[in-house]
């Protein structure tokens, strides 16, 4: 095989054992990879019914055709398990360089099951596997566990791993990689948490095969080529990083501000890409074979929220900040370096805590259930220290670990939760830009803007224009986007290379690295597919067409201020075209010609 | 009228807004007017020959000028221009 590696490493942590096996060529071909073939394998092994946090939950790790190849921006890799947020079958994509080592090392995918014993970390060094204890490293950091797993192997090893929030099995936990890079959506840290597997190391002396090398390198070379030509892809995130949208959010009046009560932040410029650049930027950092580096390398000098680290992005800086009625910087990017740290996921973590500010200010909740802290929106010290709490588990920090839904719910107050399918919404307000919504509300991991980023067209005004105020054609503009990230997230590319590419060059490239001819429509199909393989798990887990919808503030409450005064979300014009286009009946089921099309049961 | 900059366009301005008391009656010349005194990168920022660069979003009151009336977009003394060139993330 070309592009894949082939081999399949299967860990059982009950029994210990180690085994291999062949990477099925069919599946490698109608799946890719990562999210599409790590979604295939969770779906065909695990039980939809299983508990997610239980033993018989599977965690998979796989990278993508394109991962490790010089691709531009080639070092995704997805993490695949039921979710234990909300049921769906969970992938969160990450960076770094975990995933290319991981090819190196000779896999398409890691399965992880059963449950160790003991606290355990995996060293693969390419065919030699060793399950260890990990005894002393239980308990750390993710900075310093990596640390100590490196001195353990190897210096130069790739370290995935949990922090303390994946060790008590907070719903809100990541899988960090490379110490910064986060797999931070859908609570795959607390699955790994509950197998007591504390991190994986691995090295690699192998490369990935390339079916053409010539036709990649020029396929490459093309889209290289067409990236660092693009404003944004070329030096706009290099410059600023993904904070830079603060601004541009704010001025169309779609900032989500204090738990989603408003769309407008008066002195969100504080907290946006130029004032991170000017204050705290030491240096821009991408990630494998990245051209982009929309990475910040970031210190805070300001003693009270003193660090170094890496972030703010966007989505962080808008969930302690404007989220938060917070328009300090410094303690943004502290409570960023604390959720890496502790491996807890910053949108849902940040949405939470505006939650509870919401629930305290509304009187739902006291100081009584916060510790003595009063939690009230533009609290800069309490945000800072709930953030803390939340990664120690302690006290009221419990609550907030789990996440907006349980904890709003558990106060009777779930509408107060800014969740789809009890995840937390991201930094784009759906009164503002209709189709976002749209996407939020269909989002088969919950509320996610990075599998069907329509903001790109309706906001950001990248290779095309739709007017964000109209409905009108958006449930196709949605699909397209769904259906175009599935594809690429399976292939090991990066969302952002598309600042720059489309489907066109992804499937040249595609075509070259494997030897398999993806036209167009192929590639599009393929997402097509892993869309709705993922759509047919949700149903196994309950989910209905009602779940397919937006908190009623969305719906019913209009922006108060600024220029999106007055605007709700209008999904129902929305929604009905898009099952039709999905060719799903009006139960949002996907129908047998449908399946039938496109291979599925 | 308050015309603000963003992310690149304020370091050809070297500032990150500006007040005008007297508003220009079209967006086209509000731009000319700026790129006269900003110079030539912020000309080549607003401008393609006679046209808008299809790579800077302006904004007028939250409302991007391609849904407007572009160039021709009628202005006055209330508006709020926000000036960007194309930015994205995720």
């Amino acid at each position: 095989m070309f592009g894949w590696t082939g081999t399949i490493l299967r860990v059982d942590l009950t029994k210990g054992t180690i085994t291999r096996e062949a990477t099925d060529p069919k599946l490698a071909r109608d799946y890719l990879g990562a999210r599409g073939l790590g979604g295939h394998i969770l779906r065909s092994e695990v039980d939809p019914k299983t508990d997610s946090l239980g033993p018989d939950n599977k965690l998979v790790f796989a990278p993508g055709p394109f991962t490790g190849t010089f691709a531009p921006s080639a070092g995704r890799f997805n993490v695949v398990t039921k979710g234990p947020l909300n049921g769906v079958l969970a992938a969160s994509n990450s960076g770094g360089s975990f995933g290319p080592e991981l090819k190196y090392a000779g896999y398409d995918a890691l399965i992880i099951e059963g449950k160790a014993a003991k606290p355990v970390y995996l060293w693969i060094k390419d065919d030699q596997i060793e399950i260890r204890d990990a005894a002393a490293i239980w308990g750390h950091n993710t900075l310093d566990t990596t640390d100590l797993v490196r001195a353990e192997t190897d210096e130069d090893a790739k370290v995935s791993c949990i922090g303390p929030a994946g060790e008590h099995q907070a719903l809100l936990a990541c899988i960090m990689n490379e110490m910064h890079r986060a797999a931070g959506r859908t609570g795959v840290g607390a699955v790994m948490g509950s197998k007591n597997l504390k991190a994986i190391a691995v090295s690699g002396s192998g490369a990935v095969k390339v079916a053409d090398p010539e036709r990649f390198k020029a396929a490459v070379m093309k889209a290289r080529k067409l990236i660092q030509a693009h404003p944004v892809g070329g030096a706009g995130l290099k410059a600023y990083g993904t904070d830079v949208l603060v601004n541009i959010l704010n001025q169309v009046g779609a900032l989500p501000t204090r738990n989603y009560q408003d769309g407008y932040f008066p002195t969100a410029d504080k907290t946006g890409g130029e004032s991170l650049a000017a204050k705290q930027l030491v240096r821009p950092k991408g990630c494998f074979s990245c051209i982009i580096s929309c990475g910040r390398v970031t210190k805070v000098d300001n003693p009270a929220y003193a660090g170094y680290g890496e972030g703010p992005e966007y989505e962080s800086a808008w969930g302690f900040g404007s989220d938060c009625g917070i328009d300090d910087l410094d303690a943004i990017t502290k409570a960023n370096f604390l959720c890496n740290e502790y491996g807890i996921d910053t949108i849902s973590l940040g949405s939470t805590i505006a939650c509870a500010m919401e629930l305290f200010e509304r009187g739902f909740i006291t100081a009584k259930d916060t510790d003595g802290v009063q939690l009230t929106f533009g609290n800069v010290a309490a945000m800072v220290e709930m953030t803390r709490k939340a990664g120690e588990g302690e006290g009221f920090g419990a609550k907030l670990a789990q996440g907006s839904y349980r904890l709003a719910e558990s106060y009777g107050h779930p509408e107060y939760s800014m969740t789809c399918k009890k995840q937390e919404m991201p930094a784009y307000d759906p009164r503002g830009v209709q189709g976002i919504g749209l996407n939020y509300a269909t989002g088969n991991r919950g509320g996610c803007h990075v599998r069907g980023y329509t903001i790109a067209i309706e906001v950001l005004q990248n290779g095309a224009v739709m007017d964000p105020r109209i409905t009108e054609g958006k449930a196709g503009l949605d699909i397209t986007f769904q259906n175009l990230t599935a594809a690429l997230d399976s292939a090991g590319a990066c969302l952002f290379s598309t600042f720059g590419i489309g489907a066109p060059e992804l499937a040249e490239m595609l075509s070259a690295v494997t030897g398999v001819e993806y036209s167009v429509d192929e590639f599009m199909k393929i997402g097509e597919r892993i869309w709705n393989q993922e759509r047919l798990w949700n149903l196994t887990q309950g989910y209905t067409t009602a779940d397919d919808t937006l908190p009623e503030r969305l719906l019913k409450d209009p922006i108060k201020t600024g220029p999106a005064k007055g605007e709700v979300n209008r999904l129902g014009e929305m929604l009905p075209e898009y099952y039709q286009l999905r060719g799903w009946d009006d139960k949002g089921v996907p129908s047998k010609a449908k399946l039938k099309e496109l291979s599925l049961n | 009228m308050t015309v603000r900059f963003f992310a690149t366009i304020r370091t050809y301005t070297g500032e990150t807004e500006r007040r005008l008391d007297d508003a220009p009656a079209t967006l086209r010349e509000l731009l000319t007017a700026l790129a006269a005194r900003y110079g030539t990168l912020f000309r080549r920022a607003a401008f393609a020959g006679a046209d808008l660069n299809p790579e800077i979003i302006i904004l007028v009151n939250g409302r991007n000028v391609l849904y407007l009336r572009g160039l021709d977009t009628a202005l006055s003394q209330d508006d709020e221009v926000s000036i960007f060139p194309m930015v994205a993330g995720g």
